[in-house]
């Protein structure tokens, strides 16, 4: 029993914080679905791109920055590749938004082929500017990438929620994923607000996938797997509220950590699809949404 | 999506035109052309070809389901797959042919098709996307760790003949294009069926198809079931026409480039349609092999373009008519 504890601790700790990594990803998918009714399949691919772009700039393949500027040079970068899928996607939405989500299929593609043709499929390793720290606390083994990684992730959602909760820019974000019509009427710009949100996503991308690589090393396919844990973490949030797919990451990091640890590590994607498949059923709207029956 | 009633009117009088017994005859002519064509080439362009017919098969599946479901699929390599390794499994342990292993790759896409729409029925539109991507994603990790039928990481070789005495190259060619008209028959038989017009009238309006005795789950689970065995018969050809079946080429991206074949055919259910959805599958790569990169950034754009195409091209022709 105590063995069990005391695997059980650790385990938990980590998975709350690569949970909160997948938060991250999520909460840039819930914030695109909300406003615009898309889901962005072009989330990782753009992040893993962004993460290239890091180590290509900073390792003097590209050019030869501080890692500072080249963390800018890169958000640059996404912000305005996120302006231009906007732009390529944006009639589409008010047409049929399963149409838009296809489209970014294809914006997904063409960021996985650039990564491809700039860096190449080699495996280049990304690390964080940090200081190597390491402290047992009450039996925890506790690492100063764990705490950068938890207090980026509390500070970036704490803003986040502040800036939705709090400014006239969040209280127009609520308005239209609420009701995107009657906030037309009421005279706000739809595509002020999606941009909004689409540039806010890929930002959050972008921390997500600088806090996830140091973990592992960086390929064309780390960032965009890693954000398919984000999905599954929307999806148990019910992909349209930000507090559920924040609750949906912690979830989905432990549930993955245990279950890698105490069944087996070769079936975590067959897991993944279980525990999707499993959440659409009972909470078709998300683990935090009101119990109730549809008006006739 | 947008471009469909314009498209189903159009195969609508195609249809019609085979319910009075009048051929049609450019889908005739082209089958026949197909079936000579080994006299004229041969080796490796037979070769792609049989696995361009076996895609055919696979952007077919998907376009049934936006077509008759309403929904998109990024998951249809897991169905391909039960198909690929139903085939080769039997194949490679039990040394039984075609002939035998393609009712059972079948009869297994149908029920896998089922088995999945059962848990999904109430889900729709991007939640149904997302699941089926969790799907697709699960499985290079189930074939790999089932090694000791699947042959892990490298895979099965098809061998067996199912005509003796032919030379295998032409089997694996007339096999897949056998397979793909009648895929594309039965589909044109679908839409004249009463089972048919059921599904549509499920998917346009829910609550009449309800009325009149079509439950929306029902036609999901159907749907799938269908979708999932065509998928199946892709799987099944492309490892018979393309000799091997390995987990490589059942990932999620091979579900998105079906969806991106399905797309650029414009969901068309016809046998030109799926042919030129299959050739974009299949014979870009082929060229552009030197560079594979390319090949992601080619396919995004044509998928940009062809939706983009779909959607300015109406209101074009609108503003022309007008003036």
């Amino acid at each position: 029993m105590s063995d069990f504890l005391r695997d059980l601790f650790p385990l938990l700790w980590s998975g709350l914080i690569t949970g909160c990594l997948y938060a991250l990803g999520a909460l840039g998918l819930v914030m695109i679905f909300k406003s615009s009714r898309v889901v962005n399949f072009s989330h990782g691919n753009v992040a893993g791109f962004a993460a290239f772009l890091i180590y290509g700039f900073s390792s003097g393949l590209l050019l030869e920055l501080s890692w500072g500027a080249a963390v800018m040079l890169a958000i640059l970068a996404v912000v305005a590749i996120a302006f231009l899928t906007y732009a390529v996607i944006s009639p589409l939405i008010f047409e049929s938004d399963l149409t838009a989500t296809i489209a970014t299929l294809g914006i997904g593609l063409i960021a996985q082929g650039a990564t491809l043709l700039i860096f190449g499929a080699d495996i280049v390793s990304l690390d964080l500017p940090i200081p190597r720290f390491g402290a047992s606390v009450l039996g925890l083994f506790v690492t100063g990438y764990d705490l950068t990684v938890l207090g980026v992730a509390v500070v970036t959602i704490i803003l986040l929620f502040f800036v939705i909760d709090h400014t006239k820019l969040g209280v127009a974000f609520r308005a239209i994923s609420e009701n995107p019509f009657a906030a037309e009427v009421c005279g706000l710009n739809l595509r002020r607000i999606h941009l909004f949100s689409w540039v806010v996503a890929a930002i959050l991308g972008v921390v997500g996938a600088l806090l996830i690589v140091p973990t592992t090393f960086l390929s064309v396919t780390t960032v965009a797997a890693f954000m398919l844990q984000a999905f599954a973490a929307a999806v148990i949030g019910g992909f349209a509220s930000l507090p559920g797919s924040l609750l949906g990451g912690i979830l989905i990091g432990v549930l993955m950590n245990l279950f890698s640890f105490y069944v087996s590590p070769e079936f975590s994607s067959t897991f993944l699809l279980a525990v999707i498949l499993l959440a659409l059923n009972m909470f078709p709207n998300g683990i935090l949404a009101r119990v109730g029956g549809s008006r006739v | 999506m947008s471009d469909h009633p314009i498209t189903l009117n159009k195969s609508e009088s195609l249809l019609q035109r085979i319910r009075f017994g009048a051929p049609d005859l450019p889908v005739f002519a082209l089958v026949a052309a197909l079936a000579v064509l080994p006299l004229l080439v041969g080796g490796s362009w037979l070769f792609a070809l049989g696995v361009c017919f076996a895609n055919a098969i696979g952007v077919l599946s998907v376009s049934v389901l936006v077509r008759y479901g309403g929904e998109v699929s990024i998951g249809h390599s897991f169905f391909a797959a039960i198909g690929a390794y139903a085939v080769a499994v039997l194949d490679t342990r039990y040394g039984l042919s075609l002939l035998v292993s393609l009712p059972v790759a079948l009869a297994l896409g149908i029920i896998s098709g089922i088995l999945f729409a059962w848990p999904s029925r109430r889900l729709s539109g991007i939640y149904l996307a997302v699941s089926t991507m969790a799907l697709a994603l699960a499985v290079p990790e189930i074939i790999n760790n089932m090694d000791w039928l699947t042959g892990g990481y490298e895979g099965l070789y098809v061998s067996q003949h199912v005509v003796p005495g032919v030379p295998m190259s032409l089997q694996r060619y007339y096999a897949a294009l056998i397979v793909l008209a009648a895929v594309v028959y039965a589909l044109a038989r679908l839409r004249n069926s009463r089972q048919g017009l059921q599904l549509l009238l499920a998917k346009a309006h829910p609550a009449a198809a309800d009325a009149f005795g079509t439950p929306r789950v029902w036609a999901r689970i159907a749907v799938m079931g269908i979708s999932g065995g065509l998928a199946a018969l892709c799987g099944a050809m492309l490892g018979f026409a393309g000799s091997t079946v390995s987990p490589s080429g059942f990932t999620l991206w091979s579900s998105i480039f079906l969806l991106v074949g399905s797309v650029v055919s414009f969901y068309g259910l016809t046998l030109p349609r799926a042919l030129l959805g299959g050739a974009f599958l299949t014979l870009i790569p082929q060229l552009l092999s030197a560079s594979g990169a390319w090949i992601p950034v080619l396919y995004g754009f044509a998928l940009l373009g062809v939706i983009l195409i779909g959607h300015y091209l109406p209101r074009l022709q609108a503003r022309k008519g007008k003036a």
